[in-house]
């Protein structure tokens, strides 16, 4: 390999590191209505396995990110799902009761999302299928105060998309 | 309405009215004279009896003027504010200082403090306030007015802030701007701001998501927050010069409560791990270092205006509960003994109280700590839940979301306690309040 052409890689490459490091720090966008992520359309067979995936809603007990044996049992199956279907991305809505404060419960509904996720990146689900979100308690499933309405609140719910 | 620093540095006629009012008050300097009567130490139990008198002068515009400084009084926790028709022989004075004043009739009615209105100049109004027992000023002076409801309004705002920089040490209450959060439809919540007393009320962002946990830069120039949207957090930060938001993603899934530390660097939580965990960001929001290396939640950081202290909330022993980390020597103590979840902490900007959210029975309740004595007390008492409190530059006033009645909306109380009362902030939920440091915020 002669210099020149060395030199020219060496350069490219640093500046690929450069912008690869400014991109991992942070990414900074102007907040326009729309700007979401385009999707594909999916087929007969994605829409039913992106169904199965929706469809077991994990819980958890108050203040509590511990996964129960029912919820690890409906996260293997997902799993098994999820890795049939390698176009499809899950993203893993953590979500809290009402009893707690706002910014704690982002934290908490981080930690119950991040439960499911590292269970399912331990069963084999590549990193690249899946994401997470916390939205603490701002999303109840069940309005109302008492027992029965926060016990369907702690939990995690899982969204399908197809991305291009 | 408007009041921005620019629009008024643009305006040809500032310089004269700016002149005219530092001519007047060299006149008529604001006088001490008497002890000072009002307790503003134990509202609740001791309320102070405030009365206007009757205006002197020609002005049709008193009523008005002091119909708003009624308003601003009512906001005060450690004020109640007496109906003149209460006064024997009626509201009525024959001269603006004390020599013309009856005060016997005002003590009748347990009037602790008078204020009166002389208007006769349509340009300057006079107000004083009067210690009834003593018969003497407590202060007064004289307000250059220009025309308009908002004019009247903002001498109204003076005079108030005169009269809490008279009983409390710091008169910027009134004139100070708070971003807190609005909902504005399902999944939709953006920041705006409004003074305590519901006027300049202005939206600051219009952005599909939503928006918590604003926080003011040191110089009121621009406010960050917390964004979510369908499947991330971001830091939103909007700037009141182009009026402008941008969304900053940041590696990890967490955003929470962001706050500007003195020296305009920011402290939030970020997931870098497996927990949210405090980071300061530089000036470029670049990531400077993590508060510590807890295996825990960390969340919800709260400055000291001298940028030596942090409150913040964790759970590395177990629930929720206050901590305080000196950012000089890096040891963290807890603060909150009682309770099994508590968290929103709020420093005082003098550093010496820590106001947050105690988990209870019926919903949250606020409690302060005293940071000298260790006392604790509790300053809210429901119904509902009563969260996210706010200190005020003045280290006195304290903001809190509640749903007392009925939906969130943002009420006002003192450190000391006392009565809340209602911030109005229009239609919509109203939470996260976070006050400005800085007189320059205006939007």
């Amino acid at each position: 390999m002669n210099t020149t052409l060395r030199n020219g890689l060496l350069l490219l490459l640093t500046l690929v590191l450069i912008a690869g490091f400014g991109c991992a720090k942070k990414q900074a966008d102007s907040l326009t209505p729309g700007g979401e992520e385009e999707e594909l359309s999916m087929t007969g067979e994605e829409r039913q396995a992106a169904m199965n995936i929706s469809d077991g809603i994990i819980y958890f007990d108050y203040d509590s990110f511990s996964l129960s044996a029912e919820a690890k049992s409906t996260l293997t199956q997902k799993a098994s799902i999820i890795k049939r279907f390698p176009q499809l991305r899950v993203i893993i809505e953590g979500h809290c009761d009402e009893r707690g404060t706002e910014e704690y419960n982002l934290a908490l509904g981080e930690r119950r999302a991040r439960a499911a996720y590292e269970y399912m990146l331990n069963l084999g689900v590549g990193v690249g299928q899946m994401e997470m979100v916390s939205f603490g308690k701002l999303h109840p499933a069940v309005s109302g105060s008492g027992e029965v309405a926060w016990s369907k609140n702690r939990r995690d719910e899982f969204k399908v998309s197809k991305p291009k | 309405m408007s009041m921005t620093p620019s629009r008024y540095a643009g305006c040809g006629t500032s310089a004269f009215w700016a002149a005219l009012f530092l001519m007047v008050c060299l006149i008529m300097p604001p006088s001490v004279s008497a002890a000072l009567t009002v307790d503003v130490t134990s509202p609740g139990n001791t309320m102070t009896n405030i009365v206007q008198a009757a205006p002197l002068g020609n002005s049709s515009r008193a009523a008005a003027l002091q119909k708003a400084i009624g308003a601003n009084m009512t906001l005060l926790p450690f004020v109640n504010v007496i109906n003149p028709n209460g006064i024997p022989g009626g509201g009525a004075i024959s001269g603006a200082t004390a020599d013309g004043i009856d005060f016997k009739r005002f003590s009748l009615a347990n009037a602790q403090l008078l204020i009166t209105t002389n208007w006769n100049d349509p340009s300057m109004v006079e107000l004083r306030c009067f210690s009834v027992a003593q018969g003497s000023l407590m202060f007064g002076n004289r307000y250059a007015v220009k025309d308009g409801e908002d004019a009247l309004l903002d001498v109204a705002d003076k005079f108030c802030d005169d009269f809490l920089e008279a009983v409390i040490g710091r008169g910027d209450f009134f004139r100070s701007s708070m971003a807190f959060i609005k909902t504005d439809g399902a999944r939709k919540r953006d920041v705006w701001s409004v003074r305590p007393n519901g006027r300049y009320l202005h939206r600051l962002t219009n952005m599909q998501g939503e928006a918590l946990s604003p926080s003011w830069s040191p110089d009121g120039r621009k406010v960050i927050f917390t964004h979510i949207d369908k499947r991330s957090h971001g830091l939103g930060i909007y700037d009141t010069g182009s009026k402008s938001t941008q969304r900053i993603k940041f590696p990890g899934n967490t955003v929470i409560g962001p706050t500007y530390l003195p020296d305009g660097r920011v402290a939030v939580s970020l997931t870098d791990g497996r927990n949210p965990s405090i980071f300061i960001l530089g000036h470029s929001l670049e990531k400077q270092g993590k508060l510590d290396e807890s295996q825990s939640i960390d969340v919800s950081p709260s400055v000291d205006a001298k940028g030596t202290l942090m409150a913040f909330t964790s759970n590395r022993m177990g629930g929720p509960q206050i901590f305080l980390k000196d950012l000089r020597s890096g040891s963290v103590r807890r603060i909150s003994q009682y309770g099994n979840y508590n968290t929103d902490p709020s420093i005082s900007p003098d550093g010496t109280l820590i106001a947050y959210a105690r988990q209870e029975g019926g919903g949250h309740r606020i409690y302060v700590q005293d940071l000298i004595s260790g006392q604790e007390r509790q300053l809210t008492f429901g119904p509902g839940s009563d969260e996210e409190p706010a200190f005020a530059p003045d280290s006195y006033f304290i903001a809190f979301m509640s749903t007392r009645n009925g939906k969130k909306s943002i009420y006002i109380t003192t450190r000391n306690g006392g009565e809340p009362k209602l911030l109005p902030s229009g239609a919509g939920d109203a939470a996260f309040p976070a006050w400005s440091r800085s007189m320059r915020a205006r939007e």
